[in-house]
């Protein structure tokens, strides 16, 4: 069984729903998630306002019809289940520490921003700032797991501390700005300038992609932790070779502006 | 001409960012307008003779008529009934009418921006980022020894700038002008502004970036490939010369324009900039500052800053101050269908914005304050007609480097100032908030006693 909730009435303006999240439900009965507040705008309103809630408590939650204007969906989150069968909006799983959330759709803009744990997965595209910094923080995400499997725009984990970012399709610009530590793995094209003003941590690509004046040539190797990455998310649904993950990489190292002990590692088939 | 003519000394020309304050302007009072000021560019010229009184209702709404007070109703009550309502513009009035717009935004619980977020908004989000290493121009004039312009022309969009402040001005370490500074000038294209430079360094467009990292490796001791001349077009002779010249000189300044914060890669453009000149003042004294184009831009910065703690981009829909750019921008939130009420002070976004903005604009009610007729007015629903700042109004006005300048008008409009409608509107939306909380009360307590 399944906790479902089905869109009825699309918002007008933008909706912050920071209450739709497995921590804010624990306890509650049908009726009273009905009434859990949400914001319309300048308005609060209801979850009923917007959703026909039916299922069972407790248990995974299920969203229903297109939420592309819905903020803040599983955020703060620690543990539970959400499915979202389409799209969502911004700051989904904001500052979630632990649970999961799948969403068969694209997100928005700052996905899982100041995330500490958990995992999100998306099967379509994301926008800018995946698993970044907010806005006059220095640090990103300090751990967790984001899947993307199309593409992603500007600044993916910009500042991030640690945890994994995978991106099936292409990255925008500035791709791991400021990061570090953690992992970035982008199968398709990585965007200009990634790994800018970066102090540790991994961003690798399948595919050839431009270095900043500041990073330079190491060497060509097999990175044995690079495997076991690889044939994770292989088993996870992501195009993955063979090749790619016994086969040849090269590692530049930046960014040298700061540390240099941050790497780019580049397949070479 | 009449007989009937009024000199007013050391007026204020409001038109960019430089906001001279030495204008003498002879202004023919029968026929409310300015026929000469001395002292002004070309700019400033065109400004004063082009503000004349124009034969206009001070009110319309949907394209009628009204008094000014049936507006104001209007537009509080269309205010009060959204749901996301935007205030945007605010750079070419004054200080006083920007608080006013802050507190209306506040009532209302909207979203306020200002025309930084498409110029020196990226600058404002590096400033944040990496900090800021400022001056006065009255510093740069009496002490710059190397002045560097990244990304601007200001020959054509500051005309003064040269003259007054950065290059011939004769100042107290740098008492022979031209002679004692170094003028350097970074451009994809030569401009109006080349001759004047010492140094022209062209760069591909888009490149800036990669330029500025390559100068910070430099300066910090790195080495950088000789294949950067073929990405950028600059050699690295060029920069390791300019590096030289940046340690060694003695006030070095950088003055930054939208060629930089409005390309590729943005806000880590100026962020780029602004932490070279913090690498930079481990060898000697450097300073950064953005050349600001309207009139009272870095007002509007240091209103907004000031009132909610942000300069931009900030929400008030929960009822606190919240900065997000990119999501709160008005940019986004129009071209994103988001916002449902729009108040445009001094500006005209329907003349400049992405083609889904404005498509978003035409199916909002707008409200517009304006001197002249544009295209935003145009498409208002309700649109005020207002007196020009610094000609028919007093206040305060920012200079591009925060310095608070007082206005001296030149004659009186029939129209009302930006402050005055804002004031009023500000009242009305203020009874209106306090009538809707008296009604939820009083909703309360007759449930309370059902029950």
């Amino acid at each position: 069984m399944s906790l479902e909730l089905t869109l009825h009435t699309s918002p007008q303006v933008p909706v912050e729903a920071e209450n739709i999240s497995p921590d804010k439900f624990a306890g509650l009965t049908i009726a009273e998630i009905e009434t859990l507040s949400v914001m319309h705008g300048n308005e609060q309103l209801t979850l009923a306002d917007f959703f026909k809630v039916e299922g069972q408590t407790g248990a995974e939650i299920h969203l229903q019809g297109d939420l592309s204007r819905l903020k803040y969906i599983g955020s703060g989150m620690s543990s539970g289940h959400i499915h979202i069968h389409g799209n969502t909006g911004q700051h989904l799983g904001a500052a979630m520490s632990g649970g999961e959330i799948l969403v068969d759709g694209d997100a928005g803009d700052w996905v899982a921003p100041d995330m500490s744990g958990g995992r999100i997965q998306i099967k379509g595209n994301a926008g800018h700032m995946v698993g970044s910094a907010y806005r006059g923080s220095p640090v990103g995400i300090l751990g967790g797991e984001i899947i993307i499997h199309g593409d992603v725009r500007n600044e993916a984990g910009h500042g991030m501390r640690n945890g994994m970012i995978v991106v099936g399709g292409n990255s925008g610009d500035f791709t791991g700005v400021d990061m570090l530590a953690g992992s970035i793995i982008v199968l398709g094209k990585l965007g200009i300038r990634s790994g800018a003003g970066m102090k540790r941590g991994s961003i690798v690509t399948l595919q050839a992609a431009a270095m900043l004046p500041t990073f330079s040539y190491a060497c060509t190797y097999q990175p044995t932790y690079l495997r076991i990455y690889m044939q994770y998310l292989k088993d996870s649904g992501l195009a993955i070779d063979e090749a790619h993950i016994s086969g040849n990489y090269e590692r530049w190292s930046g960014d040298a502006i700061e540390l240099n002990r941050g790497e780019i590692l580049l397949y070479k088939d | 001409m009449s007989e009937n003519i009024k000199t007013v000394k050391n007026a204020t020309c409001t038109f960019c960012g430089c906001v001279c304050d030495d204008m003498i302007l002879t202004v023919d009072m029968d026929e409310k307008r300015i026929i000469k000021a001395k002292n002004a560019c070309v700019l400033g010229r065109a400004w004063f003779s082009q503000h004349t009184i124009e034969d206009a209702p001070a009110a319309m709404i949907d394209g009628q008529p009204v008094s000014v007070d049936e507006a104001i109703e209007e537009a509080a009550q269309t205010l009060m009934n959204a749901r996301f309502p935007i205030t945007y513009g605010l750079s070419d009035t004054t200080c006083e009418a920007q608080r006013q717009a802050v507190a209306i935004t506040d009532f209302i619980k909207g979203t306020i921006d200002t025309t930084t977020s498409v110029c020196h908004g990226p600058s404002g989000l590096a400033f944040q980022g990496i900090g800021e290493s400022t001056m006065t121009l009255g510093e740069v004039k009496n002490r710059a020894d190397l002045v560097i312009y990244w990304g601007g022309n200001p020959a054509e969009s500051h005309p003064r700038h040269f003259t007054k402040f950065t290059v011939t001005a004769k100042g107290m370490f740098t008492p022979n002008g031209k002679k004692d500074r170094t003028v350097v000038l970074f451009d994809v294209r030569r401009t109006a502004s080349t001759p004047v430079a010492d140094i022209f360094v062209q760069l591909k467009p888009g490149k800036d970036f990669e330029v500025l990292w390559a100068l910070r490796a430099l300066v910090k001791g790195r080495t950088i490939d000789a294949s950067i001349e073929e990405e950028t077009g600059v050699s690295l002779e060029t920069l390791k010369d300019l590096v030289e010249r940046m340690k060694n000189c003695r006030y070095g300044v950088f003055f930054f324009g939208m060629g930089l914060t409005m390309t590729r890669g943005r806000h880590f453009n100026s962020g780029a900039l602004l932490a070279l000149t913090t690498d930079l003042n481990e060898f000697t004294h450097f300073v950064a500052k953005p050349a600001r184009g309207h009139g009272n831009v870095t007002g509007a910065d240091n209103v907004l800053s000031w009132q909610t703690g942000y300069p931009f981009g900030v929400n008030f829909s929960r009822g606190f101050p919240r900065f997000n750019p990119g999501e709160f921008t008005t940019v986004d939130t129009l071209s994103r269908g988001e916002a449902d009420a729009a108040l445009i002070i001094a500006s005209d976004p329907a003349s400049n914005f992405p083609k889904a903005a404005i498509d978003h604009l035409r199916s909002i009610p707008v409200i517009t304050l304006d001197p002249k007729e544009t295209l935003t007015t145009k498409l208002a629903h309700v649109a005020f007609r207002t007196a020009t700042y610094g000609i028919n109004t007093g206040g305060t006005v920012y200079r591009m480097d925060d310095v608070p300048i007082s206005l001296r008008p030149a004659f009186e409009s029939p129209f009302p100032s930006d402050e005055e409608i804002l004031t009023s509107l500000k009242a009305r939306v203020h009874e209106l908030v306090l009538a809707g909380k008296n009604q939820q009360s009083a909703l309360k307590t007759s449930t309370s006693l059902n029950a």
